[in-house]
């Protein structure tokens, strides 16, 4: 399985990878981007199974990277990871098709809450 | 609506250790109230929160001093030597962390900058109407200090470099809704 991971800063993308491990998601292969729109364009070049982004990026938001997605047609199960978790954007993410939201900071069980049938340890 | 923080320090001091708390592990934070801060070069991670009801600004800055900031970005990297460059990155990504716990404290509609930091020379005095909260990280090392400040935005605040992700709507899920 391939995991694409989004998020402009180098040291949440790699708790982020770490948090994964640890919630026992090993063994699977890692793609990151750094912001919405390089995370659009790595979905067609490297076709990941899930996708773990962040909410608040430059170029392309995460929303906006969602939308694009879903407009594309794709059924990616797609995740955000943000700073900001209140029930209207969990509400917001849920409706334009993110399988839910982890906030930031979190815990690998939040990770597999989330993402654990997404995800096969 | 800084009176507002004023009267919640004890929130801002609560949140402050949660996040480092989550992020650095529970047994290394605790709070650091009425400790001084100590003279030398800071890592600084600074946004801006519009509230779009009247239109003002709030800072959220998190300061560390230097050799602390080391410590914080080697545990989030997990590196043995980060350079500037990844504790610069550690620090931004942590006060966004906190900014987006600080966020509903402020008002229900406003918006987060993208966080900016920088290796300042020394620590900044705190201006008139902000609060300021600190939690001691990392026992036994000399400067073990993680301020949280929150201010009004200074006149030149925030400056024009200033990134504020997506649409102008983007920051309120409401009226991001299809």
């Amino acid at each position: 399985m391939k995991i694409l991971v989004a998020d402009d800063s180098t040291a949440m993308r790699m708790i982020v990878v770490r948090t994964l491990r640890q919630a026992g998601m090993s063994g699977h292969d890692i793609v990151e981007a750094e912001d919405g729109q390089q995370a659009l364009t790595m979905v067609d070049t490297e076709a990941p199974d899930v996708i773990l982004s962040d909410w608040h990026m430059p170029n392309m938001t995460g929303l906006e990277f969602l939308r694009a997605l879903r407009a594309k047609g794709s059924a990616i199960p797609f995740c955000f990871v943000t700073a900001e978790g209140s029930a209207e954007m969990r509400d917001v993410a849920t409706s334009s098709g993110a399988l839910g939201l982890i906030p930031k900071p979190f815990t690998p069980e939040q990770f597999n809450e989330i993402l654990g049938k997404a995800v096969p340890s | 609506m800084i009176d507002e923080f004023a009267q919640r320090r004890d929130d801002l001091e609560a949140l402050l250790i949660e996040v480092l708390g989550a992020v650095l592990g529970a047994d290394e934070v605790g709070a650091g109230w009425g400790e001084p801060r100590t003279p030398g070069p800071v890592l600084v991670s600074r946004l801006a929160i519009r509230d779009r009801q009247d239109d003002s600004y709030t800072m959220v800055e998190i300061e560390t001093p230097f050799a602390v900031g080391r410590l914080i970005g080697a545990r989030m990297l997990s590196l043995a030597d980060p350079t500037t460059e990844d504790l610069l990155d550690a620090v931004a990504e942590l006060g966004n962390i906190v900014a987006g716990e600080v966020k509903p404290l402020v008002r229900h509609s406003c918006r987060l900058s993208l966080p900016v930091a920088e290796l300042a020379v020394s620590a900044t005095e705190l201006p008139a109407g902000g609060v300021r909260v600190s939690a001691s990280v990392f026992a036994g090392t000399p400067q073990p200090m993680v301020h949280l400040t929150v201010r009004p935005a200074g006149e030149a605040e925030p400056g024009p470099d200033t990134c504020w992700p997506g649409s102008p709507f983007d920051d309120d899920p409401r009226e991001a809704l299809p």
